[in-house]
């Protein structure tokens, strides 16, 4: 039987980097197939070559065995290649049928609109999903969101479906809901390609991985007969565990949250009262389903939003809740948000500005009347060196040119510089593959050695399980609940969903 | 991301755009000067076809750049260069600063008043003229900033109504209390030789030095100063910037203001060079030129001191034109026109590469 999709020898450059070497895949029709590997292994690319987004410098595309040239999406789409991208492209104003329309011409917009509709109540009902055709798609959440763009594709009757990272921006329990769906997918007769960094999501829902590294292909096989430790080493080389942790000594209280509330424009509230506390040398994690305020809290802890009422209080220095930056900034408080352009980077500005801008006041870097570009040179060089941050051709390469998982390193990299008594994370390494997490991790831990007061926010209940000293659940913007180390994995679990 | 390839596969190859990493300065240069001949080489072809062959088009610009005429250019090119300064300082930070006329229309009114109301010695007098012209444009534009930071006020609408409202005022004053008590024109009272900008020698005119001075100076704030950097900031990503400590809204202001006073000190060297007193039309054109020239140089102050200059040869090469050849003024702005465009699109190209593929 010949192959859904077939690259052969794939290679792709963009602006003299190399991002594809010769690299090669293959799906059959009914069958997950997991792509696996690191960030910039060259998963995304291989699959925007198959979705006729990129146009490969060299190499072979075949569908169930006759070979073809893609000019561009539209032509992939014809080909019955559907691909849903970790960044969904949904214009937010319009309702569910609107887009994907746009993603489907009709000939005429009235009839279009209603032939649309009719295909999206067969896919979802097909599906089993649960999405009104003529709602907007900036009232859904992100997992109802995800659906839109699975029905977008399938209504264009594609066959091979490529699903880019999709359970990233999912919890727990969507995440497996969305992978039974694409089972069932597989099942009626659709080749789904799953793109992914998570062991998990290839042990459980896959039946066949490729492996890649480096822009190559280096591995085909079964996941059901490969150990979780095989796989990781195809993957990454080696994996290093979490540092040691000393056990906790318990210091005073460095950060008081008391009672914050936030209501937002559109009068919602997404903070309800929430209080806590986080002592020296300790790590708060605060777990819960996403959008229970913890974007909120994040935002107004390092000052993007400024709260209705309560208080943040810093030993030392006091409330900060409405204070402005220069007070916040003295209080030694890091910043990690979860959105790294949005909030940590300029991304059309060097490295090396990147990395200056946090002690630029200090003097670190010349007077005000003259900068000292050797002083920030030299201190870039240094942390990149430090935190391993990889992709750098030089420290005025403009910050947007490096990968998520680099992208982070700097962004730790500066807020760690000044040895901050509080840092504030938020989902720290999503998006991140195994080795960045590990690094992002380890300088978290080491900060709580240093007697720094660390919350770490994040949806990954793994990732707050195993680093944090205590957890607090977040439902509805306040902490219902609060479990000391080693918690329990089902009690927080039950937390986070009574409340929510 | 990189924007989807659209490609036409017909057997020779297909064409695809990728995003540039990086280019260095001086390809970015050459990219732009390319365009620049282009769009020039466009602009001779018009020309010629309006009846004005090259050759003598030639002529005309050689003699624009003559040694007597050149004192013209250079007279012309000083209050360019200002308003170029002005309008990129404030694009450098996002603020659309449209009111260029009206805070050269303060900058000059706050010149004359020092004149009018005899103020200071006569020694420092032109200094402070300068002063009161630079504080006179700061303070017009820093209306609009305060209603902008304020109530979000946009700034493209308010600057730009702001200069019929200081246009207006101004004709209150030239037809009121500043009018010419001896000849009765809506203009002031001529300044004393003393408070005239003159010849510093080789008929170059002192407002010239005016304008070399707020290039150097814009430059360090730019290129050197702490602020600079603030502003790069500012401008790459205003959240990120506030949160990682940059004092955005200090630095804001001042940036505006100094966009205002270069603008105030354009209306000044106008005032005290060429008109030699208050007149009705000291600003006017000068929004379009400033943005113009800002845009050309792409902000960068000494970029803006050769392109000031090109644009000063370009008007005086117009008039000229004009006068002898019967072309009208239009046709100038055309080709002013098709420069800008021949520039703009070279921005795509220094943005991607195109490549051709087999």
């Amino acid at each position: 039987m010949a192959s859904a999709l077939q690259l052969v020898g794939i290679r792709k450059s963009f602006d003299g980097a190399l991002a594809l070497d010769g690299a090669s895949f293959e799906s059959q029709a009914g069958e997950v197939h997991a792509l696996l590997g690191e960030n910039g292994a060259g998963k995304s690319s291989l699959m925007n070559v198959a979705a006729g987004l990129y146009a490969p410098d060299a190499g072979s595309i075949s569908i169930d065995g006759a070979p073809i040239a893609l000019s561009g999406p539209a032509a992939a789409r014809q080909h019955g290649i559907g691909m849903v991208h970790q960044h969904f492209k949904l214009v937010k104003p319009f309702t569910v049928a609107e887009n994907v329309l746009l993603a489907n011409p009709q000939p005429h917009f009235a009839s279009g609109i209603r032939n649309i509709r009719a295909a999206i109540e067969q896919q979802v009902g097909e599906l089993k999903f649960s999405i009104d055709p003529d709602r907007r798609i900036d009232t859904m959440t992100v997992a109802e969101q995800q659906q839109v763009e699975i029905v977008k594709v399938l209504v264009g009757g594609a066959k091979i479906l490529i699903l880019d990272e999709p359970t990233a921006v999912l919890t727990d329990a969507e995440a497996i809901g969305l992978l039974e769906i694409v089972r069932r997918l597989a099942r009626a007769g659709t080749a789904v390609v799953l793109v992914t960094h998570k062991l998990q999501d290839v042990k459980r829902f896959a039946d066949r991985v490729t492996i890649m590294r480096g822009g190559k292909t280096v591995a085909k096989l079964d996941p059901r007969h490969a150990s979780a430790e095989e796989l990781t080493e195809l993957t990454v080389g080696q994996t290093s565990a979490l540092p040691e942790r000393s056990p906790h000594e318990g210091g005073p209280t460095r950060l008081n949250v008391g009672t914050l509330c936030y209501t937002r424009g559109d009068g919602r509230v997404m903070l309800d009262n929430a209080s806590f506390h986080v002592r020296a040398g300790e790590i708060y994690g605060i777990a819960g389903v996403s959008g229970n305020g913890q974007a909120e809290l994040a935002e107004a802890l390092i000052g993007a939003i400024e709260p209705s009422s309560g208080e943040i209080w810093l030993d030392g220095t006091g409330d900060i809740s409405r204070a402005g930056q220069t007070k916040r900034r003295e209080a030694k408080i890091a910043a990690i948000p979860a959105d790294r352009y949005a909030y940590a980077l300029a991304g059309s500005l060097p490295i090396s500005d990147n990395l200056a801008v946090a002690q630029i006041r200090s003097g670190r870097y010349g007077s005000v009347v003259k900068l000292d570009r050797a002083a920030m040179r030299q201190d870039a060089l240094a942390a990149i060196a430090d935190y391993d941050v990889q992709g750098v051709r030089s420290v005025g390469q403009k910050a947007s040119l490096l990968s998520g998982g680099n992208a982070q390193k700097l962004v730790i990299a500066r807020e760690f510089s000044r040895e901050p008594d509080v840092v504030v994370a938020h989902s720290p390494s999503r998006g991140l593959d195994v080795r960045a997490c590990a690094a992002v991790h380890q300088r978290l831990i080491a900060a709580r050695e240093r007697g720094a007061a660390i919350v770490l926010i994040s949806e990954d209940l793994d990732e707050v399980l195993s680093l944090s000293d205590r957890i607090g659940v977040m439902s509805r913007g306040t902490i219902v609940g609060e479990f000391e180390r080693p918690a329990d994995r089902q009690a927080i679990g039950r937390a986070m969903v009574d409340h929510g | 991301m990189i924007s989807p390839a659209p490609s036409a596969s017909r057997g020779l190859g297909r064409v695809t755009l990728d995003v540039r990493q990086d280019l260095s300065p001086w390809k970015q240069a050459a990219f732009v000067g390319a365009s620049l001949i282009f769009g020039l080489a466009i602009s001779i072809v018009i020309l010629a076809v309006a009846g004005i062959p090259p050759l003598t088009l030639a002529s005309e610009l050689a003699g624009v750049l003559t040694a007597e005429n050149l004192s013209g250019v250079l007279v012309q090119a000083a209050p360019l260069i200002l308003v170029g300064l002005g309008a990129s300082l404030a694009f450098r930070i996002g603020f659309w600063n449209l009111g260029i006329e009206g805070q050269m229309i303060f900058g000059g009114i706050f010149a004359a008043a020092i004149s009018i109301y005899d103020i200071g010695p006569q020694a420092t007098r032109l200094v402070l003229m300068g002063s009161a012209a630079a504080l006179g444009g700061a303070l017009w534009v820093l209306l609009v900033a305060f209603l902008k930071t304020r109530f979000r006020v946009n700034e493209i609408i308010a600057t730009l109504l702001l200069n019929y409202v200081a246009m207006y005022f101004l004709f209150h004053l030239l037809y009121g209390a500043w009018q010419d008590a001896k000849t009765a024109f809506p203009q002031s009272t001529p300044f004393r030789p003393f408070e005239r900008l003159g010849d510093i020698g080789y008929g170059v005119n002192s407002g010239l030095l005016i304008a070399i001075a707020g290039v150097l100076a814009a430059g360090w704030l730019i290129h050197l100063s702490r602020i600079g950097f603030y502003t790069r900031f500012i401008s790459a990503n205003p959240r990120m910037a506030k949160i990682v400590g940059v004092p955005v809204q200090t630095a804001t202001i001042w940036i505006i203001a100094a966009s205002g006073a270069c603008s105030g000190l354009a209306g000044f060297v106008n005032v005290a060079s060429q008109e030699g007193r208050l007149t009705q039309s000291y600003a006017n054109g000068y929004v379009f030129s400033g943005v113009l020239i800002a845009f050309l140089s792409r902000n960068d102050p000494i970029v803006i001191a050769i392109v000031g200059f090109l644009i000063a040869v370009l008007f005086i090469t117009g008039q000229t034109l004009q006068v002898f050849y019967q072309i009208p003024f239009t046709m100038v702005q055309m080709i002013e026109a098709i420069i800008v465009m021949a520039v703009a699109s070279s921005e795509f190209l220094i943005r991607h590469r195109i490549r051709w593929l087999r």
